[in-house]
């Protein structure tokens, strides 16, 4: 009779795991970040953080727009202390859900202000630029400055462009539609819709691995995919080309990875504290380097590889609008109907 | 004995039994009264708006896909069932374990690997160009084909796996009989063995199906537009609940007329046999049979299994010569094993009384609960999330943020897997045992403890494992309700292979496969008792 040892063994543990279950989570003393940004960029800033205040640190990662959520739906039962993301629409969201407690004008003041909320919900950290690389060896090499160009019939197939819910290629036509306007865009995304023939990339790194093999002669990227491959392979011919550079032309967008302060967090003066550490110029660096964007902190310069911020036009479009206008540029994508 | 003289004046009462069961599927049904809920806000011009710019896509990309995976699976499935029940032939017990083992690997875990083998520099890749020349024509997954192949290999095994037990019992005496009327051996697979198998291939389409349907890895990784993945980026990238809800609500109704259909077409299937079914004698294969046999076990080995556990192998070690493997990649496998064992436990106790009541009593209460449960398995995992997110912010705020919302989520989503398993288990047991147990004098409960669960053990077993294999691998549920800083394996393989980091999204599904295989063999040693 087997049974007369097995049952007890399985009710100890249905038991076990009923209370278990039950446990609530426990107020750790540990300050909370959802981060929507790679944890491997994250982590060594954090862990420098640490060392020097003496204040644990739990990350949870996911991605930018799902935690939002969570932050939205939890309310004040929330956990979290502060919300990190790699877009400003998402912070920008955020702020207009009133999920943020705006951070104290003095800590952000060393933030350009283009980079940050009007009321300092959010605060900008390290800024990518929407870029082009082109193939040096293909027929295509020195033919393109304009992100606008990509629409040319000609590039059919020879085009790389991620598929169209990647909040990256979202940043990006916020900001088209905002600076060249809404028509225009249209038919540019209409164009890159024929270009691309439903084979659009998951990834901005195959993108650059495409136009490096050949297999494209061009792609729509953030600047570090580019430098990322060049780190591993010197000899690749791929080049960054920065777009609409002309007098009359809307120059390269630009969109910030940031953080903000719940609304709700109990562990408010911690929270500040690594606000504070991250607008450091010592912090800024770390964190914009390890990625190799750029310091949104003024005069903090950036990695060496990368064309210096500065040296280039930049979209005049505030980081916020990027939030407002989400919805809109969603509206736009599905109605052309990218892939 | 003063219960059974009272007048019956319902045909049930309400009995503690049929309470516990009620309560039991109204806890299911949280999720589902959420959606209705959050459906009934919607306007009718937004119904028209969804109605217009999502729905025929969603549907044609659904349905298509569903149907794609089903020929696929009843394909695999039903080949390599017959041929493993009726062919003895060296090597037959491994090709059973070989047939399962793909259940043990994420369906967003074969999308990632695959992709990443068929790209340029890719394993498959680079086979494709040394054999074609040029990587112009490379296969690309990002589309219904792709979805489908990857789906199919994911689940044909749920076809094996009750083709295989059907097969087994002999049918030997109606094949003898068409034989003897002169009918050639493929008119006796068509006109005989092809309609005996049928409601078996009816069920486990069921479970392929519903698991399409409810699928969020897979498409998510492949970016292919489903009801899931569409519903997923309304919530989360639109922050519109509403109309998340009121694409749930179709992909419900839409699982609903498939359930239905699928017992229509069921209950007109009965067959039964006079005698105690036989297991059915297999015929030895011969040298060239057994070839072939291989041949075709093989190729589907290779795809199923044999190709992702090498990828998983081969940068397993990267991650391991790069020392990458620490404390917290042995804490995640941790967080995974407890969550899916508490999600399996638990489960197993609420199917207790759904499927008692269901099995003792045979009324419509017990058939309209059965029903009811399997609602975890009609909706999204990330509705089913949601849903079970707001009822404890609302109802619980105090269990919140611990591990009771994630392991409840859990429950309900994997609750019909427990239900069905017991309530086919209790469907054998003869009444007249637990009458003999009442009538000398023992209560219900004892009853219950001495003589069913006992005599259920194999049921119980078996809704254990299934439960535990599912909960190991979920992802969208665990995605949203994890407590804070609680990373599975899941989420981990989810996050490592978004940021490209196969060297430790790897290990992780290494982990998950190797997590598997102890309760696959308690699976499996059923499978062999039984077949």
């Amino acid at each position: 009779m087997t049974h007369k040892r097995t049952f007890p063994l399985l009710s100890a543990l249905l038991l076990g795991s009923l209370l278990f279950s039950a446990i609530p989570a426990l107020a750790g003393e540990a300050l909370v970040i959802y981060s929507g940004r790679s944890d491997k960029f994250v982590k060594p800033v954090i862990r420098e953080f640490t060392r020097q205040t003496g204040i644990e640190v739990t990350l949870h990662s996911g991605k930018s727009t799902a935690l939002l959520n969570k932050l939205k739906l939890e309310g004040a039962a929330t956990s979290a202390d502060l919300y990190l993301s790699n877009d400003a629409g998402n912070l920008q969201k955020g702020s207009d859900l009133g999920l943020f407690r705006p951070i104290d004008a003095a800590l952000a003041a060393p933030i350009d202000a283009n980079y940050r909320a009007a009321d300092n919900s959010w605060i900008g950290l390290s800024a990518r630029a929407r870029v082009l690389v082109v193939n040096t060896e293909g027929e295509w090499a020195n033919r393109l400055d304009s992100v606008f160009d990509l629409a040319d019939p000609a590039l059919k197939g020879v085009l790389g462009i991620t598929n169209s819910s990647n909040g990256s290629f979202i940043a990006g036509v916020t900001v088209y539609m905002l600076a060249a306007g809404k028509e225009r865009t249209r038919q540019w995304l209409q164009g890159l819709k024929a270009n691309v023939d439903g084979k659009v990339f998951n990834k901005h790194s195959k993108i650059v691995k495409a136009v490096a093999q050949g297999r494209r002669q061009v792609g729509l990227v953030n600047h570090y995919y580019i430098y990322r491959h060049l780190a591993k392979h010197p000899q690749a011919p791929i080049r960054i080309v920065l777009p609409d550079q002309g007098p009359n032309d809307i120059g390269v967008a630009w969109n910030v990875a940031g953080i903000a302060i719940s609304r709700h967090s109990k562990r408010h003066a911690q929270a500040e504290r690594l606000v504070a550490f991250l607008v450091s110029a010592a912090g800024q660096k770390m964190f914009a380097e390890m990625n190799m964007e750029y310091p949104t902190r003024k005069g903090v310069p950036a990695a060496s590889q990368i064309p210096p911020a500065g040296s280039y036009k930049v979209a005049d479009v505030p980081m916020a609008e990027l939030g407002r206008q989400r919805d809109a540029t969603l509206d736009l994508i599905e109605a052309v109907g990218m892939p | 004995m003063t219960t059974a003289t009272r007048p019956r004046l319902l045909a049930f009462r309400l009995s503690p039994l049929a309470t516990l069961a009620t309560v039991v599927v109204l806890a299911a049904a949280i999720p589902l009264l959420y959606v209705v809920w959050n459906s009934l806000q919607l306007s009718a011009p937004q119904w028209a708006g969804l109605w217009t710019s999502r729905l025929p896509t969603l549907l044609w990309n659904t349905l298509s896909l569903s149907v794609l995976v089903a020929i696929g699976s009843v394909l695999l499935g039903v080949s390599s069932a017959w041929l493993i029940a009726r062919r003895e032939f060296a090597g037959r017990r491994l090709a059973v374990w070989l047939m399962v083992l793909p259940l043990t690997i994420p369906t967003y875990v074969f999308a990632h690997i695959y992709t990443v083998l068929l790209e340029e520099d890719g394993w498959l890749g680079r086979l494709w160009i040394a054999l074609a020349g040029d990587g112009r024509y490379l296969p690309d997954l990002f589309n219904v084909w792709g979805a489908g192949l990857i789906l199919t290999l994911a689940g044909f095994s749920y076809v094996f796996l009750l083709a295989h037990s059907a097969l087994g019992v002999s049918t030997r005496s109606l094949e003898e009989a068409a034989r003897i009327q002169g009918a050639s051996r493929a008119e006796v697979f068509w006109r005989i063995n092809l309609p005996l198998l049928r409601p078996a291939i009816a069920a486990a389409l069921a479970v392929v199906v519903l698991h399409v349907l409810s699928d969020f890895g897979a498409v998510s990784m492949l970016q292919y537009q489903t009801f899931t993945l569409s519903i997923y980026l309304q919530m989360s990238g639109r922050f519109d609940y509403q109309a998340a809800a009121g694409l749930s609500l179709v992909l419900v109704l839409l699982s609903l007329t498939f359930l239905l259909l699928e017992r229509f077409f069921r209950s007109r299937q009965r067959y039964y046999s006079t005698r105690q079914p036989r297991r059915q004698p297999r015929r030895r294969a011969n040298g060239l049979e057994t070839a072939l046999i291989w041949g075709w076990l093989g190729v589907i080995t290779l795809l199923a299994f044999g190709l992702p556990l090498a990828w998983m192998l081969s940068w397993s070690w990267v991650a391991w010569e790069e020392r990458l493997i620490d404390a917290e990649f042995w804490g995640y496998a941790r967080n995974s094993l407890l969550v899916a064992a508490l999600a399996a436990s638990v489960a197993l106790v609420a199917a207790l009384p759904v499927a008692l009541y269901h099995a003792r009593r045979r009324n419509l209460l017990g058939g309209v609960l059965l029903q009811l449960s399997s609602v975890g398995f009609v909706l999204p995992g990330p509705v089913v999330a949601l849903g079970i997110l707001s009822f404890f912010l609302a109802q619980l705020p105090l269990l919140y943020g611990g591990m009771a919302a994630l392991v409840i989520a859990l429950v309900i989503r994997f609750l019909p897997l427990a239900v069905q398993s017991q309530d086919a288990a209790m469907a054998q047991l003869t009444p007249s045992l637990e009458q003999a147990s009442r009538s000398l004098g023992a209560g219900p409960l004892a009853t219950l403890w001495h003589v069913t669960l006992p005599m259920i053990r194999g049921g119980m077993a078996t809704a254990w494992v299934l439960v535990f294999i599912d909960a190991l691998k979920e992802l969208p549920a665990t995605l949203i309700l994890r407590p804070t800083g609680f990373d599975t394996l899941p989420v981990r393989i989810w996050i490592e292979a978004s940021e490209e980091m196969l060297e430790l999204a790897a290990p992780a599904a290494l982990m998950l496969v190797i997590g598997t295989l102890p309760v696959l063999w308690i699976l499996l040693r059923g499978e062999r008792r039984s077949g």
